[in-house]
């Protein structure tokens, strides 16, 4: 585990002040996404939260030679799918509704077995090699870099909104899934209503 | 081992290392840098189209139509210069702003976004894929020929060991590495080939002196008319030579990839400052070398070599090491942009398109790799048996990726009439056009350029088929209401940003 987070609990998947986000995208608007897909659909949008661990860091660029950076550095909010384990930057504070740990895991326990999902310790890695990622495209060759978690926090739980929009045209019938912060989406399934074919 | 080869072998592991170093750092993140991705600001914008578009034919191909026409050159480096200009300012802010509201990945899924049908798909990734392979193979033959001129070694293990290197590079360097290295590259294009331009100078006494001498071999070189004069002037010809480059640009899938990974739309109009200042210092000096090297080089075997002669006569040899890492600059940098665009639209708007959707993100990464080494297979064994004048093969390519995909990518952005049928016959016609009049000769009976007559065709085709065919097949209203925000400045709002996003999948639901 690293030696960088701050106060940590023992259990590799709890938690510490989880937040649940309210979607920025309305059910109004997850419909018109779905409608865009399938003009003239009946349907009906339900929402969904996904765990992610949110790390707060904070990254500095030093010269290569020099052993620590005065500069206050840029922070960056990193979410970890704490499912596939995946990384993303957030281009928003995530903020949000206080929650028990025990939601946060009772959403990561219907994911199936606990051993096979990342550890807190891999979502933290995830998340800082994004980070150094990230910066390394836009500085100078042969600059260092510090990263550090931000005020102090570790990594903590998040539950980001989602839309699930399922519903039908006359020809077919389709679920999709409707980010809650930015309404880009992802096609779960679309079925032909013609009895012969249907597609994904 | 001699100096300059040492120089090359260190600038590949210099670069291999940044490939290897990025490729552990950015291995389990794409989901990360697809939603991250749109970050790169004006300088690296701007940049990493130059270098990935100025290629071995800077070095090469350009160095080349200098020595045998003189200034008459000049046509095709002020195509050169203005294209990145004309590109960002015509399509980058609108087509950044565009393929995100659709919520396109690539610049063939974007020309299907906006003309929503699989036949722009289905036509436009192998008429891509095609040109591609054309102007990699060119690179490949600038690399092997460069390494047979310093290190002596026979051509084909020269070219074997250059395909090797920008195989393996592009193997190594995904969408960080690319990124990250452009821009070094484009430095060292540009520091070798101002060196190699000074050092000619030097030798020749000056650009007076140096023209006074050009002028005592055929005073015709020293005009833009060509060796023959004014009277031989092919006038379809000189508007081809300019439109190749200039427009021809604003059909390259490849570089306008670099609008869609912008930061924001408006830095397309900071970005073409950064590429005006880099083609004013780069762009003109391999045609000046070309044309002088008519003196220090009067009998030259093969003129494609005209740079790489007179850098090997006019400079020390650690500086030719240097110089030479610099064209590796330009043809590496290219190759692997060409190489990795090939790879993608194999994988995604081919194979995970039209023949297995459900194929897992493994699966398309080797379809991506087993494209690229087919592609160089195929490359080094036609560059080996019979290989092809690189200007020729280059400016080929780009007559009919323009002819083919300027009138779409331009109407996609400008035109909200301009629909599906429009699109397909307009790239259709451009293809045929082009590759018809080049392959049939035409160009010399007529004096009218591939270019010319495919760009013609291909514009008249999307306005027509698009005027003729609105009632049946209308614009959809989403794209219309995608272009009305385009032609906004500001923000897009959230409700707009409605692409497929492959991220999500991992965030779906137990029960769904």
């Amino acid at each position: 585990m690293s030696a960088d987070l701050g106060a940590e609990p023992e259990d590799e998947l709890s938690v510490v002040e989880p937040v649940r986000m309210d979607p920025h995208i309305t059910a109004a608007e997850a419909l018109a996404v779905f409608r865009r897909k399938l003009p003239g659909a009946v349907a009906e949008a339900r929402e969904v939260h996904h765990p992610f661990w949110w790390a707060a860091l904070r990254v500095r660029t030093r010269r290569l030679l020099k052993r620590s950076s005065q500069r206050p550095g840029q922070s960056m909010n990193v979410l970890v799918n704490a499912v596939s384990g995946r990384a993303m930057i957030a281009d928003f504070a995530p903020v949000g509704t206080a929650v028990t740990a025990q939601q946060w895991s009772a959403l990561l326990d219907e994911h199936g077995d606990r051993s096979r999902l990342p550890s807190r310790s891999e979502a933290d890695r995830a998340a800082r090699a994004l980070a150094r990622a990230e910066v390394v495209r836009t500085v100078k060759l042969g600059m260092g870099i510090d990263i550090s978690p931000a005020n102090g926090h570790g990594l903590r739980g998040l539950l980001k909104p989602n839309w699930l929009v399922t519903g039908a045209n006359a020809k077919h019938s389709a679920t999709i899934l409707v980010d809650g912060l930015d309404s880009s989406h992802f096609i779960v399934r679309v079925e032909r209503l013609s009895p012969s074919s249907s597609h994904p | 081992m001699n100096i300059e080869t040492w120089f090359l072998v260190i600038y590949f592991v210099a670069m291999a290392g940044i490939g290897v170093a990025t490729l552990k750092m950015g291995n389990r993140d794409s989901e990360g840098f697809l939603l991250g991705g749109r970050s790169l600001g004006p300088a690296v914008t701007a940049l990493r189209l130059q270098s990935s578009s100025m290629s071995g034919y800077m070095f090469l191909g350009a160095g080349s139509l200098a020595y045998t026409k003189g200034y008459f050159s000049l046509w095709y480096a002020m195509g050169d210069i203005g294209g990145g200009v004309l590109n960002l300012s015509i399509l980058g802010r609108r087509m950044r702003k565009l393929s995100q509201i659709l919520g396109s990945l690539t610049s063939i899924e974007y020309l299907e976004h906006r003309y929503p049908s699989r036949w722009i798909r289905a036509i436009a990734a192998p008429i891509a894929v095609a040109c591609i392979f054309f102007y990699v193979m060119t690179q490949f033959i600038a690399g092997g020929r460069g390494l047979e001129m310093v290190t002596g070694i026979p051509y084909a293990w020269a070219l074997l060991i250059a395909v090797g290197v920008i195989v393996f590079y592009t193997f190594l360097g995904g969408y960080l590495a690319v990124a990250y290295t452009d821009f070094v590259q484009a430095i060292i294009m540009l520091i070798g080939m101002l060196w190699i331009l000074i050092g000619t100078m030097q030798a020749i006494g000056g650009w007076t002196a140096g023209n006074e001498a050009v002028g005592q071999i055929n005073p015709n070189l020293l005009t833009m008319w060509g060796p023959d004069g004014f009277e031989s002037v092919q006038w379809g010809v000189i508007i081809g030579a300019v439109l190749v480059f200039s427009i021809g640009y604003l059909g390259w899938p490849h570089v306008n990839v670099s609008h869609m990974a912008m930061k924001r739309p408006s830095a397309a109009r900071t970005a073409s400052m950064y590429a005006t200042g880099f083609n004013l210092l780069f762009i003109p000096a391999p045609y000046i070398v070309g044309v002088m090297a008519l003196i220090l080089l009067p009998t030259l075997d093969n003129p494609e070599l005209a740079v790489f002669q007179v850098a090997d006569t006019v400079l020390p040899d650690f500086a030719v090491g240097i110089v030479m890492a610099g064209i590796m600059a330009a043809i590496m940098s290219t190759a692997d942009a060409l190489l990795l665009q090939s790879g993608t639209i194999a994988s995604q708007d081919l194979f995970r398109r039209f023949i297995k959707p459900d194929m897992s993100d493994r699966q398309s990464v080797w379809i991506s790799r087993f494209t690229v080494l087919i592609l160089a297979i195929i490359g080094y064994w036609v560059a080996v048996n019979d290989p092809p004048s690189v200007a020729e093969v280059a400016i080929f390519a780009t007559t009919v990726l323009g002819a083919a995909f300027v009138p779409a990518y331009v109407a996609a952005a400008w035109w909200k009439k301009a629909n599906v049928p429009g699109a397909i016959a307009s790239m259709i016609l451009g293809t045929v056009s082009s590759v018809g009049w080049q392959l049939a000769g035409l160009v010399d009976s007529t004096g009218i350029d591939p270019m010319g007559i495919g760009i013609v065709c291909s514009t008249l085709a999307i306005i027509i088929v698009s005027l003729a065919t609105q009632r049946s097949h209308p614009v959809p209203d989403h794209v219309l209401a995608a272009l009305r925000e385009t032609e906004k400045i500001g923000a897009i709002p959230a409700h707009m940003l409605a692409g497929q996003n492959d991220a999500l999948a991992g965030q779906l639901p137990k029960d769904v």
